[in-house]
């Protein structure tokens, strides 16, 4: 009885008081959440905007099982896939030469293009600016979404086979994609800072 | 014995694919095998593995580094993110 009554206040308080106060408490936050995912500022904003929009509608369904912070996060959480998802989804095109460019037709390496030994230690590699601009440019170079493909394993912190069930992809397209990205990235870096250094 | 050769040997396409999908996700034991005598034997992917893990760490460096936030105005952008709320609520 007692947690009817208190459920009924907490409804209707919820539309006015407490979304206006999580606003003020959570939104800043959630923005570099966002931004983090997306590195989008402008976008990064929409999506925390849908989340309170999408929260002010569903807020009934809220019922203090979990904190706030919690509800809205996975809201949050679910709008940035959901914008990956989007994204991935619309070139269905590879690009078929790709491979024709790093493989001979019995596939093997072709002589320009064997990766040899970078010969780096690592950690000084890491650490290093101008690898890591280079790094960022290469990838920049890339389509946007197989660049996209590869850092969805860190952004979404989640394994191969997950990606592709939330991005709604096949497990073979997905490696495709992230083969041809590699292919790239790894000559472009070995063209710009290997062969120059 | 032609049976168990192709069995085995994978060309450099595929055995780099593999190594992706080593890195991604898990190989199954025909793969782990098949990949395994690929390096012994190619130098050249032996290489595209050791590059293409080095890649692998140097993103994840990256892209969990949290971004410095400048230059956006979060007060304006809460203020009108509360009227939007309110707005809706009234309608």
């Amino acid at each position: 009885m007692y947690s009817n009554i208190k459920r009924l206040t907490l409804k209707e308080k919820s539309n006015t008081v407490d979304l206006a106060s999580w606003v003020h408490q959570y939104s800043a936050d959630m923005v570099s959440w966002a931004l983090f995912k997306v590195s989008d500022t402008e976008l990064a904003k929409d999506l925390v905007q849908d989340t309170f929009l999408a929260a002010s509608e569903k807020i009934e369904n809220f019922r203090g099982d979990s904190s706030p912070k919690t509800w809205l996060y996975s809201i949050l959480n679910f709008k940035i896939i959901d914008h990956y998802r989007a994204k991935v989804k619309k070139p269905v095109n590879v690009g078929g030469d790709t491979f024709s460019k790093f493989f001979s037709d019995g596939g093997e390496w072709i002589q320009s293009h064997k990766p040899h030994n970078w010969e780096e230690k690592e950690t000084h590699l890491l650490d290093d600016d101008e690898f890591n601009k280079i790094l960022k440019m290469c990838m920049d170079a890339l389509p946007e979404s197989w660049s996209l493909a590869i850092k969805l394993k860190f952004l979404l912190s989640k394994k191969g086979e997950e990606i592709c069930e939330e991005l709604g992809i096949s497990p073979t397209n997905f490696w495709q994609i992230i083969h041809r990205a590699k292919l790239q990235l790894r000559e472009c870096i070995d063209t710009n800072w290997f062969k120059e250094n | 014995m032609k049976k168990l050769m192709q069995y085995l040997f994978l060309s450099c396409l595929k055995a780099s694919q593999l190594i992706e999908k080593k890195i991604y996700s898990r190989l199954s034991f025909k793969e782990q095998l098949q990949l395994k005598m690929h390096k012994a034997m190619c130098e050249a992917c032996t290489n595209y593995e050791k590059d293409s893990l080095l890649i692998d760490k140097a993103l994840q460096k990256q892209t969990t580094q949290p971004p410095v936030i400048t230059g956006i105005d979060l007060e304006a952008f809460e203020k009108s993110l509360a009227n939007k709320l309110e707005q809706k609520r009234k309608k």
